[in-house]
Formats: structure tokens, sequence, C-alpha cells
């Protein structure tokens, strides 16, 4: 979905609480949201649950969202991944509520994702595929290393040694 | 000892949400105080949110979009609460119930679910702490005032990451002394005249963790 449509249909949730552009989000969101859900290792069931959750948060937060400042597809990411720390962290039952950290540190992070575009476009231009693989299974995916180097057939030693170097990599533009 | 690498890892941990809670807590401080670590922490949301705008959907069995709309007034929750992360958790940050450890030195635990053990610490101004080192790693970061040691001064929003290799004797600044944020993954080893003394008081005090 293109950025300008995106950032009209919020602006209509926000400003109108309107129901018809809400569900045009879920429908090119929630797909997503849930096979992010899945690759993370959850069950069908605590996916739906969690993809849930997270578009209800877009609903009742959308106004905190400023097109200004971020992506939708970043915002609604560290609001995916708050849910799943969080699900995690139920089991543990935790004392510090992460989300609302996250949260705020996302509506006032003094920095805003477009200033830092083209540092993120040398990154991902400067990482091979075999990089960015890995770096997609291990911290999107939240892989272990070992089951990587099983998935992959590589030996647990390169994998962590890849992934290092990835990392050193991308170090040297930020 | 590259420190750059290690204050990226625990950023790069903390985006893609592996970190234990004492090192989110402590991480979540570290990019409300130094924004140059809440840019890196953008960078790297971002780029992981690149994964998410590539991810071919799983379509929903049962969920609606109605299921999603809720208008309970919830929303309006965010607002009221404190900016500070770390006041979310333990409440107002003046009101702190101390334990002076000696002269000066003073700590506060936070309940923390966690091997990590996460503390305040209060050190008044030109208070210092015996040469010690760390048997496991140490993360200090500075919330307020300043404290220098052999390796150099650290102000308000700078990480010291500290390990095996690393002996130092940290003093707080004689204007207005110094409060940390402190991670540590093993006990502390000290040094010198009273180290033994020392060694034997954290060794006797962990049995009453």
């Amino acid at each position: 979905m293109e950025n300008a449509k995106i950032i009209d249909l919020i602006k209509k949730i926000s400003e109108e609480r309107n129901e018809i552009a809400f569900s045009e989000i879920f429908d090119f969101i929630a797909p997503k949201i849930n096979a992010y859900y899945l690759q993370n290792n959850l069950s069908v069931e605590q996916a739906e649950e969690l993809t849930q959750e997270v578009l209800s948060t877009i609903w009742l937060k959308a106004e905190l969202f400023d097109p200004k400042k971020s992506k939708f597809i970043t915002w609604s990411f560290t609001i995916a991944r708050n849910k799943k720390i969080d699900f995690y962290r139920k089991n543990q039952k935790n004392v510090a509520n992460e989300e609302d950290i996250r949260d705020f540190l996302y509506t006032e992070n003094q920095s805003d994702d477009y200033e830092i575009e083209s540092i993120i476009k040398d990154i991902t231009k400067d990482l091979d595929e075999n990089q960015k693989k890995l770096i997609k299974m291990s911290f999107f995916e939240q892989k272990s290393h070992k089951n990587i180097s099983r998935e992959l057939e590589i030996p647990l030693g390169t994998v962590k040694s890849r992934i290092r170097a990835s990392l050193i990599k991308m170090q040297k533009h930020i | 000892m590259n420190t750059t690498a290690q204050k990226n890892e625990l950023i790069f941990g903390y985006t893609s949400g592996n970190l234990g809670e004492a090192k989110s807590l402590f991480t979540s401080m570290y990019l409300f105080l130094n924004s140059i670590a809440a840019k890196k922490a953008s960078i790297f949301d971002n780029i992981l949110a690149q994964n998410l705008s590539e991810l071919e959907g799983v379509g929903l069995k049962k969920l609606k979009y109605t299921d999603c709309i809720k208008n309970d007034g919830s929303e309006k929750q965010i607002s009221s609460l404190p900016k500070n992360p770390l006041s979310r958790i333990i409440g107002d940050l003046n009101h702190i119930d101390w334990k002076t450890v000696y002269k000066g030195f003073n700590e506060f635990k936070i309940p923390v679910n966690d091997n990590d053990s996460v503390k305040l610490i209060k050190m008044d101004p030109g208070t210092s702490v015996p040469l010690h080192s760390h048997n496991g790693k140490e993360f200090i970061l500075v919330l307020d005032g300043s404290f220098y040691d052999e390796y150099g001064e650290y102000n308000k929003g700078d990480m010291q990451i500290n390990d095996q290799q690393i002996k130092h004797n940290p003093t707080a600044c004689k204007s207005n002394g110094c409060v940390c944020l402190s991670i540590t993954e093993n006990d502390v080893v000290f040094f010198g005249k009273f180290g033994s003394a020392l060694n034997l008081f954290t060794f006797i005090k962990s049995f009453f963790k």
C-alpha cells in the first residue's frame, strides 16, 4: 500500500474513528503481523490473539502515529514486537511494563525515520543476501544460533562469526 | 576492548526484543538519556521493520477487523504516565529508600524478574569505590552527576562496560556526586588494603540475597 494512502487512512482513524479506514489498514497489516508471529514460533491461536492486540493498539493509539517522524510499518513492527515481549513476560509475572516504556521511546524519540533513511539505505546496500538473511533469522525471527546452523546446514561457529561480521558492517554506518 | 560494539549489541538486543528484564530496563534508560543511542535504535528498528514489510501475509482464520475495535477510553492512559522509564517502575526518583553500603555510597535494588541484578547507586560528592574488578560484566549508566576513573570521565547518559580485565577505582565528582544505574552479571572482586575484607563481606552478603 502506498505511504500517502496509509497516512490518509490513519488520519481518518484518529480524527473520525472511521471504521472503514480501519478495515483497510487491517487488511493490509494484520496478515503480515500474523505471519511474523507464526515465524516466531507461536501457535495459530496465539498468533491471532497477539495480532488482535496489535490491531486494537493501532485503533486506540492511532493519534500517536506521527507520519512526519516514522513509517507506519516501523511503528507497527515496534508494537508487534512489544506485544510479543509482553506475551512471554506474562508467563513470568513481570513487574516492568515494557510496552509503556517502548511506547514512550517511540513517541518521544528525538530522531525520525526519514532523517536516518540514507543510513538505512547504505546499510542494506552494504550487506549481502546471506548477511541479510542471518540478521533476519536472528533478530526478526528470533531463532537461536543453533537453530540457524541446523536450518542452513552451516557450522555453529560460522553462524556466530557471520552475524558478528554483519553487525560490525552495520556499525560502520551508524 | 571494543565497548562500542558491546553498547551496540545491547541496542540491537533491545530493538529485537531479546534482552532480559534487567538489561531491557537498563537499555531503555540509556536510549532515554542518550540521543545518539536512540538514533541507533531507530535505525535497527527500521531495518527489522523492512522484513515485516517484505513478509508475505498469512490470512487470519477467525480474526476480523471488528474484533479489534475497542472504545473503552484506554487510549487516554498513556499521557498520564511519567516519561522516564525508570520512574514508571519505581516511582519518584527523588524518594528512593536508599540502603547505605558504606559512608557516601548508597544503593537500591530494583525488583526485576531476571538473573542479572539491576540497582541504583548513589555516591555522595567525592566518594570513591576501592580498586576492584568484576567476575562477570558490569554495565554502568550515569543518570545524574558524573564520576571518573582510570579510563576517563563519565557524565549523564554515558555508559561504561567493565569486565574481568578491567580494574578501576571510580570516584564521584566533587560538585554534585553521582547517581548511576548498574547491572552486574556476577560479583565484584576487590583489591588493595581492605580488599580481602570487602570480598568476604560480598561473599557473606550473597547468602542473604
